[in-house]
């Protein structure tokens, strides 16, 4: 009578595997999305709760610096307070497309607050916002952080 | 869902670098560079320097098309 056949076991993914997908359009003809925790929103919108929030804000492509505001109590305020382009540098890449680095930028563009709840916003706030990016489907996106 | 390609700036290399980025470049001050600090807050450098963010940006945004070091951050000096 043959062995039994033993079951595989299940596959787990490496914790060393990075989540690397490859770029194959020239940039020139890239459209580009800011994606960042800055606490960055457009004027009009309800602000982020800077004290702390789950949640993130959609920021229509076309804006620029002087539409946004941002939501913090968390890192130092003086060159943002100058120049929203500290943290999120939205102006520069209009400039890059208008030079033709880039094509252009997204249709919209994102940006979380300050949150400590890090279970909370890897089970929800982190799949919500990877779903909205990839409706806009950029062909890169550049992250910052604050 | 098909993956998009990302790159970060950060100026927490050793944070980013614990987070696995698929492409991350790290700006720093060049030695001597005066007035010149990359932390948070202030990740593209100094307030209304539209050519140096403009030339982070661009760093950054040659990641993409650059030879892949997947899991690595590339620290670039900037004055």
């Amino acid at each position: 009578m043959p062995d039994a056949i033993e079951k595989p076991a299940p596959l787990e993914l490496s914790r060393y595997c990075v989540p690397f997908t490859p770029f194959e359009k020239p940039l020139g003809s890239s459209r580009v999305c800011l994606v960042s925790t800055a606490g960055v929103y457009a004027r009009g919108d309800a602000p982020l709760v800077a004290s702390g929030d789950n949640t993130f804000r959609v920021i229509p492509g076309g804006a620029t610096s002087k539409d946004l505001a941002y939501a913090d109590e968390h890192y130092p305020h003086d060159c943002v307070d100058a120049d929203l382009n500290c943290v999120f540098p939205l102006d520069r890449l209009h400039e890059l497309a208008a030079e033709k680095v880039i094509a252009g930028v997204a249709e919209s563009h994102f940006s979380m607050g300050f949150t400590q709840q890090l279970a909370a916003i890897r089970s929800t706030t982190v799949p919500l916002l990877a779903r909205a990016v990839d409706k806009v489907r950029p062909d890169a996106v550049v992250l910052t952080g604050g | 869902m098909l993956g998009i390609p990302t790159v970060g700036i950060t100026v927490e290399p050793e944070e980013t670098r614990q987070a696995r980025p698929p492409r991350a470049l790290a700006p720093r001050a060049r030695e001597g560079a005066s007035g010149l600090a990359f932390s948070v807050g202030r990740t593209m450098g100094r307030a209304g320097d539209a050519a140096l963010q403009r030339k982070i940006l661009k760093d950054a945004l040659e990641l993409l098309t650059s030879p892949p070091r997947p899991g690595e951050v590339q620290v670039v000096d900037y004055a």
